[in-house]
């Protein structure tokens, strides 16, 4: 293999690595609707205990009944603990509502406000 | 005779330890106008200001800082998008607590956002050619019961505030770190950067006390699906 090519080998590895990377980055509520509330409900798929910010991973399903995966993002680790939230709050598998604010650009994303849990159980995200 | 001069003793140390405490109990805040140098605790700021400038108020912003602000995008440029540290005074505004510390030579805020630990030097002046960093080089003095904070020698990678004020490296900040009352801080803030505004300007946050807090640990483990696969 020429250097040549393996540079561009290279490049389209590392480009495809970082395309299938989530979109998680630390940033500032600018890109959500902070003026309304969305309610999803669905199963967890997954609950990443993680900072700058957690993300709980939902399956729900459309208005037309497919199938489509909501991420809510949530506050730090420090800030969630101190508002009684704990790295097994929810787990997959677990049926629950998000409520939060949707991203401005129609993403199935939302900045999470309080979730609520199947037996009518709420918790806030509200860390402020 | 020296059985008496025990007794003054005593007498004066009763003062001292009981009578004194209960003066200052009275005047409710011992912090004000008495020289008091505490600012030691957890604070957090009370009010969130994403932007120092609100919507319906101007910047006085020279072209270029006009240029680069025009430039800024929160989703796309932040530099703290990448946990990079927010540079000052941006950290003093981030929603997350932090941690006063008095030390000898030194007053030292931890920062919960990237456990960011900022210095300020109580016992010297600015070094001479300072090499351009995030948080500059920052020197206090006490005036009275207030911690004047004058920091220079920035580089140019961080934002003034969450939307993209921008700066030059020849930004000045000088701050007035003050209790306000036993719960509440205040950081009153000058800013000055002749490249990016025409004049100097203000902004200021309160912050309260949160006895009982503890600075969590906070690294941006997020960052690692840069090198590892979720």
């Amino acid at each position: 293999m020429n250097t040549r090519r393996f540079v561009i080998l290279f490049a389209l590895a590392a480009g495809a690595i970082l395309l299938s990377s989530p979109v998680l980055a630390h940033h500032s509520t600018a890109e959500y609707d902070m003026t309304t509330v969305t309610p999803i409900k669905g199963t967890v798929a997954k609950f990443e205990w993680s900072n700058p910010h957690a993300y709980i991973y939902i399956e729900a399903k459309d208005d037309k009944g497919n199938a489509v995966e909501w991420t809510a993002e949530l506050a730090s680790l420090g800030m969630l603990a101190r508002v009684n939230w704990k790295r097994d709050t929810v787990k997959p598998g677990d049926v629950i509502t998000i409520y939060g604010n949707r991203a401005k650009d129609g993403r199935t994303v939302m900045r999470l406000d309080k979730i609520a849990f199947a037996n009518g159980q709420e918790l806030s995200a509200h860390v402020g | 005779m020296v059985r008496n001069r025990i007794r003054v003793s005593m007498v004066i140390g009763a003062v001292f330890l009981f009578v004194l405490p209960a003066i200052f109990a009275q005047t409710g805040n011992p912090y004000k106008a008495t020289g008091v140098h505490d600012l030691a605790g957890v604070w957090i700021i009370d009010h969130f200001q994403p932007a120092l400038f609100p919507k319906g108020t101007t910047p006085p912003f020279t072209p270029w800082g006009e240029a680069q602000f025009k430039k800024a995008n929160t989703l796309v440029n932040d530099p703290n998008l990448a946990c990079l540290p927010h540079g000052i005074p941006r950290l003093m505004f981030v929603p997350l607590p932090m941690e006063i510390f008095q030390v000898p030579d030194k007053v030292l805020i931890y920062v919960e956002a990237g456990n960011q630990l900022r210095q300020i030097h109580v016992n010297r002046g600015h070094r001479n050619d300072l090499d351009p960093t995030y948080n500059g080089d920052s020197v206090g003095k006490w005036e009275g019961e207030t911690l004047v904070v004058d920091t220079i020698g920035f580089n140019d990678v961080t934002w003034l505030d969450h939307v993209g004020l921008p700066h030059s490296e020849g930004l000045h900040v000088v701050e007035r770190i003050h209790r306000a009352d036993h719960d509440t801080l205040v950081d009153d803030f000058t800013i000055e950067d002749t490249k990016a505004y025409t004049k100097p300007w203000t902004a200021s946050q309160t912050y309260h006390l949160k006895p009982g807090w503890e600075i969590a640990e906070y690294v941006c483990d997020n960052n690692k699906y840069v090198y590892h696969e979720k």
